[in-house]
């Protein structure tokens, strides 16, 4: 059958309309209302005054030591969850594919655990148990090893990594779950022929593996990546962007411009600044996975 | 999900012998290769189930305060005494009426809108379809203080905050993208034929989506379910811009909580009002981590 008949004949659009309509009246509507207040000055609570500044806000915006700043805080945070994830999850997802390795599922069900376990949980539970300077697990390993731990969330050179390892042990069950769905749908044969060919595991895992899970292996890190850039909960319930500006990632500086300096104007400059650098990855995204698809087809 | 190959362990081929450098038999190494794989396995295990475990512990001792959390998992002071100040200082229910209503109704209207948009999006012509596609995904990795901030100059506007309506309408704004691009992913899987062959017997559109797509895609369905209920019951950003005082879900619940003056630093409470909020989410993760899996790995194989 012609595909443009079937098109015709399903009737696609009457199935997409219901959704297209919602996600134009919440989504697409406020992020032009996000748009438009970037471009305005304009205050909590007092919306009937606003003015036109057209790109002042994002000048301002970027000669802004803490937005600056922000920036940085959120490229490490991501950067670090990103590949964290990834190498965790892939040596996690290898060793569970283990052909000899028993109830998959049960092991695969508890390492779930912590990412569907509530942000702002995961914030608290790190905070008071893990992180704890004085009773926390952490220094208590460490004290065992006759190391004396760091005031790790309060002190300004260590609050980054400390939040930034959090969400990774957040995230890092997505990136076991993807790459484990991808190593079962390797064939047999390709790794019989490694063999044959003299390679070992670790040869047979970066050389023959890796390029096969590639496209999967992408599509994990943007979803890592996306979920780190945006991280709220976790971050401000650990340690509400500080000590000092140490962990203010943009989300925080957005929340904390918009309510607690009123100025709704520059709140919306950083989160539609967000927005469009989501959206350039996702342009990416889609670029390279064609190009990926075409390649391995 | 079972029958995985993995060249780390070796099999028990009949020349697989000549592999053997080190003095150890084939089959030890292969011993050898197993019990390193189980140590790396529960290592990471350790890892993944030390802190909800702890909170867990804590919850369940009559002082967390100033104890080792290690020192905790002994239970030696078990007391339900925490459950019942939680539920008592905290506010627990009111709390979770708000994230109980929001999470399903979340739920319900995900799945009547986003799973006809995922089926029709794959119908349309190629080039529409692409395009909506990229739409969809620009939406799904949307910052979601990118839409708190509008939404709740919106709301201002029209009178929706502190309101569960309009805290519903923001979860839907990051629902909507997320499950379309999710279902889109599972409706790839119904076979082209299947269709083809009803539209030749005579299947109207509507019969062809109810009885012919959406049989195959059932999994899908759970998982979406699934996935939106723990997305609103764990979220929070939304809550803070946009619930006021009267539509506060658990998540607000428990931050206020800690900040007030019942809480103190009475961790062994604070943990129990934790437990209570995750408990759902993580029975979820234990009796439906299959469709839990399907449904974050549905968007993985497409373009």
């Amino acid at each position: 059958m012609q595909n443009n008949s079937l098109n015709r004949y399903t009737r696609g659009w009457y199935f997409v309309l219901p959704g297209l309509i919602a996600m134009l009246l919440i989504v697409a509507f406020p992020l032009g209302i996000a748009a438009r207040f970037s471009l305005h000055d304009v205050f909590l609570y007092d919306f009937n005054n606003q003015w036109f500044v057209g790109l002042d806000n994002y000048l301002r915006a970027w000669s802004d030591p803490l937005f600056l700043n922000s920036v940085k805080v959120t490229a490490i945070f991501t950067v670090a969850n990103t590949l964290g994830c990834l190498v965790v999850g892939l040596l996690v997802a290898f060793l569970l594919s283990g052909k000899r390795i028993r109830f998959k599922i049960g092991w695969m069900a508890l390492f779930l655990l912590p990412f569907v376990m509530t942000p702002v949980i995961v914030g608290i539970t790190w905070r008071l148990f893990m992180w704890e300077p004085d009773f926390g697990v952490i220094n208590q390993l460490l004290g065992m090893l006759g190391i004396e731990g760091p005031y790790w969330l309060t002190d300004s050179s260590t609050a980054l990594f400390s939040t930034a390892l959090t969400n990774a042990w957040h995230l890092t069950p997505m990136a076991i779950l993807v790459l484990y769905a991808a190593l079962t749908t390797i064939p047999e044969e390709t790794y019989e022929a490694a063999r044959v060919d003299g390679a070992g595991p670790f040869q047979t895992l970066w050389y023959v593996v890796l390029p096969m899970i590639r496209a999967h292996i992408l599509f994990v890190s943007i979803i890592i990546m996306t979920s780190a850039f945006r991280e709220f909960d976790m971050v401000y319930t650990m340690t509400g962007g500080g000590p000092g500006r140490s962990t203010t990632v943009m989300s925080i500086l957005a929340y904390n411009r918009g309510i607690a300096n009123q100025d709704m104007g520059m709140a919306n400059t950083i989160a539609f600044t967000m927005f469009m650098i989501m959206a350039v990855v996702a342009w990416l995204y889609i670029k390279v996975y064609k190009v990926n698809k075409e390649a391995s087809a | 999900m079972s029958d995985i190959r993995n060249p780390l362990v070796t099999t028990g081929s009949p020349n697989a012998n000549a592999s053997n450098r080190r003095g150890l038999s084939h089959y030890q190494k292969g011993r050898l290769l197993l019990g390193g794989q189980y140590a790396g396995l529960t290592l990471w295990l350790i890892v993944s189930l030390l802190p909800p475990v702890i909170l867990l512990a804590a919850a369940f001792n009559e002082t967390a305060m100033f104890r080792s959390p290690l020192a905790l998992l002994t239970m030696s002071e078990f007391t339900l005494a925490n459950f019942t100040t939680a539920f008592r200082a905290g506010d627990f229910w009111f709390y979770f009426r708000n994230s109980l209503i929001i999470s399903v109704a979340a739920v319900i209207i995900s799945v009547v809108v986003c799973v006809p948009m995922a089926y029709g999006l794959n119908k349309l012509r190629p080039r529409i379809r692409s395009g909506l596609s990229f739409a969809v995904l620009a939406m799904r990795f949307l910052p979601h203080v990118v839409l708190a901030l509008p939404l709740f100059l919106i709301f201002v506007n029209i009178g929706l905050t502190g309101s569960r309506l309009g805290l519903l309408l923001a979860h839907l704004a990051i629902h909507i993208p997320f499950a379309v691009w999710m279902m889109v992913g599972f409706f790839e899987n119904v076979p082209k034929e299947m269709e083809e062959a009803a539209i030749v017997d005579g299947c109207g559109p509507w019969k062809l989506f109810w009885t012919i797509s959406l049989p195959v895609v059932r999994p899908g369905l759970n998982a979406l379910a699934i996935l939106v209920f723990i997305m609103s019951w764990n979220e929070y950003l939304f809550a803070l811009f946009l619930a006021g005082s009267d539509a506060q879900p658990l998540t607000v619940g428990i931050t206020r909580f800690m900040g007030g003056v019942e809480a103190g630093a009475q961790y062994g409470v604070i943990a129990a009002y934790a437990s209570l909020i995750v408990l759902p989410v993580i029975f979820f993760a234990l009796v439906a981590n299959r469709y839990i899996v399907s449904g974050m790995t549905a968007g993985a194989v497409k373009g």
